[in-house]
């Protein structure tokens, strides 16, 4: 019998099949060793305990290197107790702990927002009950924030920081097309009619050769990344929520959202706003700062660190335009632990002393706490960037915390809505589609997986 | 050898020696090659079925759980199989798979073999870096390619804006130009390996047997269809079935590029196994879009083994 044509079919099958089955091999903590930065003077002995710390790179937690200080303060105190980092992205980093977690080689701690611990992974039983945690030290953080990191009243995430997202405007720009008038510089709020007419100020200013911009603005609706920055557009600009007060459906399609759907396509149309369906936020971040646009609809401090040196001008922080000039803002973050259950309390145990010594202890969690680049949890720390150099930068994003609105993103089915969003958004924006009706079915399927 | 190539000239097969290629050997040498064959094989063998063969049928048998971050929750029989005939999204997904073959294996492989017929009898200079050229995207990383063209495509920027006075037009972003660019980014990057092999297929083709056609006054196209095209099969074979396995993978250009958008004209089963494994956490649904695409892969292989009709 001749066996190659079998063998082929078996090799073309198994090409396929492979990449499904097989956890990803460049994950951390497989062929390639983390990035360890633990200290390395402890001895082990019987007590000692060796735990996983996988980081999402939220501000400056890009890199293993930035936790050293933070991991050394904490050794000094536990020297049993070596934490290893291993920084992970937004961009393949669900794919990452995806596979590590189904092969058993997840990791002990990870370092995120309420969206994947609490509604991802716990939801799924896979974390660690954190109560005695809040029990102990969480008094002074906020409802808010306290609401979020549990689930059925039960605390899976501790927090350590939280700020909110919010847009920016290109100032230089603005001036140039005289729509600085439209624009509460102190308040840094602005209408929703004063939004229009800034935009179309600016739009008449590049047809005018005035700015040198290409595009007011661009709705960005090519992946999922940064949608926060378009759900907060599309609610703030007539006051309306994300989903509905009891939780129990998605909103997009109530005459409100609606309404600022049809706005934005107005917008689009006549030019005063563009709508990319191949740009997802990192892009529509990187022409903001090439000056391509003259708004960003997703920033918070994180970002401006990150597009500063590129800037050459001056980007100017605001909260999302509404009818009422009262901003309702998405959280960034809290960002915080959470302690993955895998059945070995000794680890679960030292899991709890690194998240208490890291997000309660004031001094290192002030460090741990700036590096974030965001705000502490705890209202008892103050201001904690009072006296430093750049306190002046930070006031703007300090600013936006009032304007915090609800924290809808522990809602059901809410990663698989994420996924319908943006190509809502890009039917309504970059076709012909009936607004309501693009809206309508984005909420059925959304609200199919609301369990 | 005259008698086999005159055979095949003819357009006749050549008839198969009955003679075993053992003959003459002692059956202990035999058993010794044999032996020592197995011991070179071992080591890819034992890669093939530990990374290959064992996670195919670990998928297999995940596809027919409900299978998520927790851990298997339970059998799900064929309900994961039931779901795909109901999900839009694979059905475009496979309608674009099925495009995406469709236009990317003809036009790789008539392509690549008109490249290798104009270069092939080149000196070798100017040969090798023809082929260096076409294959430098194969050698270079995908990202690499992928950023270039975003560049290239870019509705504000670009140069294609720029050069057709299309400024603000989104390439990626329209749901009618999307999936062609898919295919075109997907054919400069698969024609370099079928324009080396095809180089080294024409090179190998019997001379004697052209020169005996063309002395008998034969075309060039005849020459080509009579002589060349019979010797050169076994490659276009391999080359069709690797570009199509290649098709149906594409993978990463439209993760660096689209996501699957917009409105999923660049969805491609595929990115949804990826996507829903990876972003979904829904893997037994994933398993069961793999194994699918694996049966497809495997009757679009059959099809062209037998359309092809060689035993290589």
């Amino acid at each position: 019998m001749n066996m190659k044509r079998p063998l082929a079919f078996l090799l073309a099958a198994g090409m396929t099949l492979g990449l499904t089955a097989c956890g990803d091999p460049s994950q951390p903590g497989s062929s390639n060793a983390p990035a360890s930065s633990s200290p390395s003077a402890n001895s082990p002995d019987s007590s000692a305990v060796t735990l996983d710390l996988w980081s999402f790179n939220i501000g400056s937690f890009t890199e293993a290197s930035n936790w050293d200080s933070i991991l050394t303060a904490f050794n000094d105190k536990y020297p049993d107790i070596t934490v290893n980092v291993t920084p992970i992205n937004y961009q393949d980093g669900d794919q990452k702990l995806t596979s590590a977690i189904t092969s058993g080689s997840g990791p002990d701690i990870i370092f995120e927002g309420p969206e994947r611990i609490v509604g991802n992974y716990a939801r799924e039983g896979l974390m660690v009950d954190l109560s005695d945690l809040w029990s102990k030290s969480g008094s002074d953080i906020a409802e808010g924030i306290s609401s979020v990191s549990q689930l059925d009243g039960t605390y899976y995430m501790y927090p350590l920081s939280a700020a909110a997202h919010c847009m920016a405007i290109n100032y230089e720009v603005f001036e140039a097309a005289g729509a600085l008038q439209y624009i509460d510089e102190e308040t840094r709020t602005w209408s929703t009619d004063d939004f229009k007419a800034a935009m179309e100020a600016i739009k008449t200013a590049i047809d005018n050769g005035t700015v040198s911009v290409a595009t007011p603005g661009i709705v960005y609706c090519g992946a999922q990344g940064g949608d926060q920055g378009t759900r907060a557009l599309v609610n703030n600009l007539y006051s309306d929520y994300y989903v509905t007060e009891d939780g129990t459906s998605y909103n997009a399609n109530s005459a409100k959202n609606v309404q600022a759907l049809t706005l934005l396509k107005d917008m689009v149309k006549n030019g005063s706003l563009s709508a990319n369906a191949s740009y997802a936020a990192a892009e529509e971040l990187q022409a903001f700062a090439n000056q391509t646009c003259a708004v960003t609809f997703c920033w918070n401090y994180s970002n401006y660190t990150q597009y500063a040196e590129q800037a050459q001008f001056t980007p100017f922080a605001m909260a999302f335009p509404s009818d009422d000039k009262v901003p309702a803002l998405e959280m960034a973050g809290p960002y915080g632990f959470g302690v993955f259950d895998k059945g070995d309390q000794a680890k679960i145990d030292a899991a709890k002393t690194f998240i208490d010594f890291v997000c309660n202890d004031q001094t290192v969690g002030t460090q741990a706490v700036k590096t974030t680049g965001f705000f502490p949890v705890h209202s008892d720390w103050g201001d904690v960037y009072a006296g430093d150099a750049d306190a002046e930068l930070r006031a703007p994003f300090a600013l936006m915390s009032d304007y915090l609105g609800r924290y809808y993103n522990l809602t059901g089915g809410w990663t698989e809505q994420r996924a319908l969003w943006w190509p809502m958004l890009a039917e309504i924006l970059t076709t012909d589609a009936d607004v309501q009706t693009a809206a309508d079915n984005y909420v059925n399927q959304a609200n199919a997986n609301i369990k | 050898m005259a008698h086999t190539s005159a055979a095949a000239a003819a357009g006749h097969k050549p008839k198969k020696s009955k003679q075993s290629p053992h003959s003459g050997m002692s059956k202990a040498l035999i058993r010794r090659e044999t032996i020592s064959a197995y011991c070179f094989l071992l080591p890819s063998l034992l890669f093939f079925v530990t990374f290959v063969v064992v996670p195919m049928f670990i998928c297999v048998f995940y596809s027919f759980t409900e299978y998520g971050l927790g851990g298997v929750k339970g059998f799900a029989g064929l309900d994961n199989y039931l779901k795909l005939f109901q999900d839009p999204i694979f059905h475009r997904g496979f309608l674009n798979t099925v495009l995406i073959v469709a236009v990317a294996v003809p036009t790789v492989t008539a392509f690549s073999l008109w490249v290798s017929s104009a270069i092939y009898k080149m000196h070798a200079i100017p040969r090798s870096f023809f082929r260096c050229v076409f294959y430098l995207p194969v050698v270079t990383g995908s990202v690499a390619i992928t950023v270039v063209w975003k560049w290239i495509l870019d509705p504000y920027n670009g140069i294609l804006n720029q050069v057709a006075g299309t400024t603000g037009f989104d390439w990626l972003g329209n749901q009618r130009t999307a999936i062609w660019f898919i295919i075109l980014i997907l054919f400069t990057t698969s024609i370099g390996q079928p324009i080396v092999l095809y180089v080294a297929a024409l090179g190998n083709v019997d001379q004697s047997l052209v020169e005996a056609a063309q002395v008998d006054g034969a075309t060039k196209l005849q020459v080509f269809w009579k002589i060349k095209w019979p010797q050169i099969m076994p490659t276009t074979l391999y080359v069709m079935v690797i570009t199509t396995i290649n098709s149906f993978q594409c993978f990463a250009l439209i993760q660096l590029l689209t996501k699957g958008g917009p409105l999923n004209s660049t969805m491609t089963i595929m990115y949804q196994v990826y996507d829903t494994a990876y972003r979904l956490n829904d893997l037994g649904y994933a398993c069961a879009i793999g194994v699918v695409l694996a049966i497809i892969i495997a009757i679009f292989s059959a099809i062209q083994f037998k359309l092809a009709k060689t035993d290589d």
